[in-house]
């Protein structure tokens, strides 16, 4: 086997971590709002690299419990979409336990793109939690 | 905030010729001051206008307003958004007033216009940072929209907007639903979203000039930290006719409150203080229930549009990485959606 490590997650987090170390402290007024956005970009692809298709088996589970059926989540959402289209999420029963679904997958997806809403997120259901 | 200049020197004189026609002046001199922050699908210039002789003779501080290579579906064109601005203006709103208007996009490359330069900052996350909740200027941002909102359908000029069919919020979800287009059939936030609003759309009412834009972010704020006084709305490139309380909606929605979620108004002030404004202007009274529904809306709205900035990147028309990461605030996005329904309850 031909070795090609360090790998993709691997390389986008040292170039990461030396952008932040070396060049960000550096960079000119001018240049700080690109040069914070490489960094986002960066940050979003390791995390999306690190997670890949983890969350989905569980969430696929979920999305067959609302529609009653077996599948990996690439095909269940699809179906999820045409179920809602057609008026079997209308009932006030069916929407919350619709959105309970929808906030989960929102939540990994948010874990990938925006780790500190996720964490704002959190602290926001115990809030909640606390309050009923 | 300016730079490097943007005019290359054969169309800037060709500007200067023929602003000295318009301006019934024996010279202009346009000194260019670079690009302006601001705005991810219209391109502004800070100019100075030197104009000798005529009615406008003197030195005017400006802005140069044109296109950018891609826009989005909403975005009017800049002829068009002149227009606009002239009628908010005559309408007595704090607004720049526009003074030329190049519609021949030869001149420059795109349609452009020129208005007067408002002093201040219009960068949400610094408006925002007050100690204290700015309830003046919140108030004065309801009053200003009342008086948007008095522009009506039939005025003078406006010929070329639209009138929403068969209402403002359905003819809107319909907008929603084509802008999103294939991502409505495997991304079931938008599915659920598009159906509650087709579901729980308002009957049609009063339809009004809407600036559909009217946030924290589009208006300038002079001296913010102490108190903040408004200098001009501005970015009115998505006006249309529509619900008025699609603009509260708007203003108040979760995605504008940068941060501040405990100012429910554009996350300046609570929403009380803003409803006040607008019922001294407006001369209707604030519909919660609508307004609850336009929130709704404005999560949706916000949604699709940055899935066509990302689409503006992805096509190739417009590679930017501004544009690919407003790509990826779609989840931020849609669990503000989903909150807010949870909020409203399964249906209005």
């Amino acid at each position: 086997m031909i070795n090609d490590d360090p790998g993709a997650r691997d390389l986008v987090a040292i170039a990461l971590h030396s952008f932040r170390e070396a060049i960000l402290p550096v960079v000119p007024a001018e240049q700080r709002f690109t040069a914070l956005m490489i960094a986002n970009a960066l940050g979003t692809a390791e995390r999306e690299l690190t997670a890949g298709t983890r969350a989905e088996p569980a969430l696929a589970a979920a999305v067959g419990g609302l529609l009653g059926e077996d599948g990996d989540l690439p095909t269940l959402l699809p179906r999820l979409c045409a179920a809602i289209g057609a008026g079997r999420f209308d009932a006030p029963d069916r929407q919350t336990a619709l959105r309970a679904v929808l906030k989960d997958i929102t939540r990994a997806r948010l874990a990938v793109s925006n780790p500190k809403r996720l964490a704002a997120e959190g602290q926001g259901d115990e809030r909640r939690g606390d309050g009923r | 905030m300016s730079g490097a200049p943007e005019l290359e020197p054969v169309r800037k004189t060709a500007l200067e010729f023929w602003l000295a026609g318009q301006a019934g002046a024996r010279s202009v001199a346009v000194i260019d001051e670079g690009r302006l922050g601001g705005g991810a699908i219209s391109l502004n210039l800070a100019v100075t206008l030197e104009i000798d002789g005529g009615p406008l003779s003197g030195r005017h501080a400006c802005v140069l307003r044109t296109g950018s290579a891609s826009g989005v579906s909403a975005s009017l064109g800049k002829v068009e958004e002149a227009a606009v601005l002239r009628a908010v203006f005559a309408a007595g709103a704090t607004v720049p007033q526009p003074l030329f208007v190049g519609a021949d996009p030869a001149m420059l490359g795109a349609p452009f216009y020129i208005m007067r330069r408002a002093s201040g900052i219009a960068a949400g996350f610094r408006i925002v940072k007050s100690e204290e909740p700015q309830r003046a200027l919140a108030r004065e941002l309801g009053r200003q929209l009342g008086l948007i909102h008095r522009v009506r359908p039939g005025a003078k000029g406006l010929g070329f907007l639209a009138l929403p069919e068969p209402a403002a919020a359905l003819q809107a979800t319909a907008d929603f639903r084509r802008w999103a287009g294939r991502h409505a059939a495997s991304d079931p936030v938008l599915a659920y979203g598009l159906r509650w609003l087709e579901r729980n759309a308002p009957p049609p009412g009063d339809l009004v000039l809407c600036h559909r834009d009217y946030r924290t972010g589009n208006y300038m704020v002079d001296d913010a930290i102490g108190g903040g006084r408004l200098t001009a709305v501005i970015d009115w490139e998505f006006a249309g006719w529509s619900d008025p309380m699609e603009d509260l909606g708007w203003f108040c929605a979760a995605c504008w409150r940068f941060g501040r979620n405990d100012r429910e108004a554009g996350g300046i002030a609570d929403r009380a203080d803003l409803y006040a404004g607008y019922e001294e202007t407006a001369g209707r009274r604030v519909d919660p229930k609508a307004v609850a529904y336009w929130e709704a809306a404005a999560c949706m709205r916000w949604a699709v549009i940055a899935i066509q900035q990302a689409d503006r990147h992805l096509s190739g028309t417009e590679p930017s990485l501004e544009l690919a990461l407003t790509g990826r605030m779609l989840p931020d996005i849609e669990m503000d959606l989903l909150r807010h329904l949870d909020g409203v309850g399964a249906s209005l």
